[in-house]
């Protein structure tokens, strides 16, 4: 979007002056068929191009508004198949490679970039892209720590950017309870419980070679120096210790992963997205560990309650509740095309990035009960724990240098 | 042993601490003294190239150790000067990032020494900060202002970064001068802190600073930003408007945009 009068008029001079070989611009590029002109396409790039980034530059590639021109990735071989996939698109070699975000981030004719780095890069890349004038889509879950988020938030809001998380489930894969509640089907909502696992785990596996084409320290980037493993750095669903969600210094465990999803549907189901947690009850009951977090308004939402069923919700049908339309998307597309819409408009996506913050906290309040085993006060407003300075100190961690938020 | 005087008495005090609503039952067992040794033992030799459930045959007691003797000062005493005295032995890397880790949690001026001499060690000065970041005594703080002397390049860059996450205030004046260091971590990292220490003191020293280059002149305007967003969150709107209005001129189209935000919002506009 960028640039546009210059893109434009070069191109329609182009026309004008090479009328001898019309052949040589396709229609589509002035914006014939269906795709909008250059001019009004959205010009994107991608940072972190493996296994979720694939997925998500496809989604974009697709899209008749979007023109993909640059792919980051520390990693070669995702670098190099991902440029192939863009270029393969446009039937063209315009699409440039990376291997450090910052050089993309600097180009001043991208307009927005997808983030599908692991966790432990999100907020540096995010902030950093606002920085640039850049709208972002990041994949969930979008923060490593408590810290992270309000400066994420922070980051979008100065600079007047789109900024939307990446869970496509929290709005498609839970209307079965999302329904009922905004309805008010069910009454006053009391509780909800959502279970699912596991922790992350420490991780000192071994050190192995490091593939070539594979920037190790960069792949590191903020997180403590470890030697390379093929299990540490591998982009697979697996969270059982065999890929990068399942580290505490790249990820959450499932606890994020998953709790992107479960926690972000149930959260939107009880409609509590815009506030967070105030207490974490931690419950242990004869070995077997769970959490409720009790929001202002009273509903709890649990973790793993042995008590309740996945997804089950306590109400109170018999008194009444007023009913409330169901947020949606904006324009075509799903969560990504609900993204481009919201670049064009400059409206709040579904996962606006605030909102988005609120449910990973949600994840790493829990994960931080688990971790010191008791209950904890939280002021989501002030982001701290009152008065209980040993879980502050959870709040956030050191980043390796030279990388700060 | 302290580690034994862990009871469910000193559990009920510290949900005390909680209040009624978020009163639970924890039971926490007694801690394994013999268990504990036996960890401190392992990790005299402890290296990576374990798998999870090896981690935690390994060094599993500490880590059950460290939420069962919240509460309880002598234990926790205890089990520092145990993680402490690691450092300064010859125990391996991953022996020391694993106390750097733990320290971060239970770590106090008790520690700050044996952490502070490795701060300019180029392997072990993330580990150190990690602990130091995150004690609140100021005697970290301290220790991570007087390594500024006794750093360079990244390692300084991360001390740096570390002053401004702790929002270290004493540390203005040795920031400022830092703000126009050749090596352009250093500079960032120094401008990002006085963006986070966000005082008006702060933002001064980001007003009169001289970045030698366009990515650290984009950073000072951006720590300038923060530094507003600061002073208008703890309420002081004129100090904001002194921010906000120093950057409405800013060659950035970017900055001058958030400046013109910032300028509305301490002007009462809301968002």
């Amino acid at each position: 979007m960028k640039q546009r009068a210059n893109r434009r008029d070069f191109l329609k001079a182009a026309v004008a002056t090479a009328a001898a070989c019309p052949y040589l611009i396709p229609g589509s590029a002035l914006g014939a068929g269906d795709r909008p002109a250059p001019s009004a396409r959205i010009v994107m790039g991608g940072i972190g191009i493996g296994n979720q980034g694939s997925g998500d530059q496809g989604a974009f590639l697709g899209r008749g508004d979007v023109q993909y021109v640059a792919v980051c990735d520390v990693n070669t071989q995702h670098r190099n198949a991902a440029r192939d996939r863009a270029n393969g698109r446009y039937h063209n070699n315009d699409c440039k490679t990376y291997n450090d975000f910052r050089e993309l981030l600097a180009r001043t004719d991208i307009d927005a970039v997808h983030i599908a780095t692991p966790d432990h890069w999100h907020a540096l890349v995010v902030i950093d892209a606002c920085r640039h004038g850049k709208d972002v889509y990041c994949q969930k879950p979008e923060t490593k720590t408590l810290r992270e988020g309000p400066l994420m938030v922070a980051a979008a809001r100065r600079y007047s950017r789109v900024v939307s998380g990446g869970s496509q489930r929290v709005l498609e894969d839970y209307r079965r309870q999302v329904n009922p509640c905004w309805s008010g089907e069910l009454g006053p909502i009391k509780s909800i419980n959502v279970s699912f696992g596991p922790l992350a785990q420490s991780c000192y596996l071994g050190s192995e070679a490091i593939p070539q084409g594979m920037d190790w320290d960069m792949w590191l980037g903020p997180a403590p120096w470890a030697p390379f493993h093929p299990y540490r750095c591998s982009g697979s669903y697996n969270i059982n210790g065999t890929c990068w969600r399942s580290f505490s210094d790249y990820s959450g465990g499932g606890l994020t992963d998953w709790g992107a999803h479960h926690f972000g549907g149930a959260i939107f189901a009880i409609d509590c997205r815009e506030f967070e947690p105030e207490v974490v009850e931690y419950h242990n009951e004869k070995g077997r560990e769970y959490v409720g977090f009790r929001y202002p308004n009273g509903i709890f939402l649990y973790h793993n309650h042995p008590g309740m069923k996945h997804l089950q919700i306590v109400g109170t049908p018999g008194e009444k509740r007023a009913p409330k339309p169901v947020p949606s998307y904006k324009g075509n597309g799903g969560i990504h095309g609900d993204f481009i819409e919201c670049v064009k408009t400059r409206e709040k996506p579904f996962r606006d990035i605030e909102l988005a913050t609120h449910s990973i906290s949600v994840a790493h309040l829990g994960a931080i009960a688990y971790q010191l085993k008791r209950s904890l006060k939280w002021d989501g407003v002030k982001n701290e724990f009152p008065g209980d300075e040993e879980a502050n100190r959870l709040v956030d961690r050191a980043r390796r240098e030279p990388w700060t938020l | 042993m302290q580690y034994q005087t862990i009871t469910r008495s000193a559990v009920a005090a510290a949900a005390t601490v909680l209040g009624a609503a978020a009163a639970v039952a924890e039971d926490k067992p007694a801690l394994d003294k013999a268990a504990i040794d036996k960890a401190f033992e392992s990790l005299k030799t402890f290296d990576w190239g374990v798998d999870n459930n090896k981690f935690r045959a390994l060094l599993g007691p500490i880590e059950d150790a460290l939420p069962a003797t919240h509460g309880d000062a002598a234990a926790r005493k205890e089990l520092e000067t145990k993680l402490a005295a690691v450092l300064s032995t010859g125990a391996s890397r991953a022996a020391k990032d694993y106390v750097g880790r733990k320290l971060a949690i239970i770590g106090t001026a008790e520690s700050v020494s044996a952490l502070a001499a490795l701060l300019p060690d180029k392997d072990l000065s993330h580990m150190a900060r990690y602990a130091l970041e995150r004690i609140p005594a100021p005697e970290a703080a301290k220790a991570l202002r007087d390594s500024l002397a006794k750093t360079s390049g990244t390692q300084k860059a991360g001390v740096i970064g570390s002053l401004g996450v702790r929002r270290a205030a004493e540390s203005i004046a040795d920031l400022a001068a830092l703000v126009g260091d050749s090596d352009e971590s250093i500079a960032v990292a120094a401008a990002t802190a006085l963006g986070d220490i966000g005082s008006v003191e702060s933002a001064k020293a980001l007003q009169d600073a001289k970045p030698a280059s366009d990515p650290v002149k984009l950073r000072v305007a951006d720590a300038q930003l923060t530094a507003g967003e600061c002073l208008l969150t703890a309420g002081d709107k004129a100090g904001a408007l002194a921010v906000y209005k120093s950057l409405i001129a800013s060659p950035e189209k970017s900055v001058r945009l958030a400046a013109t935000r910032g300028l509305l919002l301490a002007s009462g506009k809301k968002e």
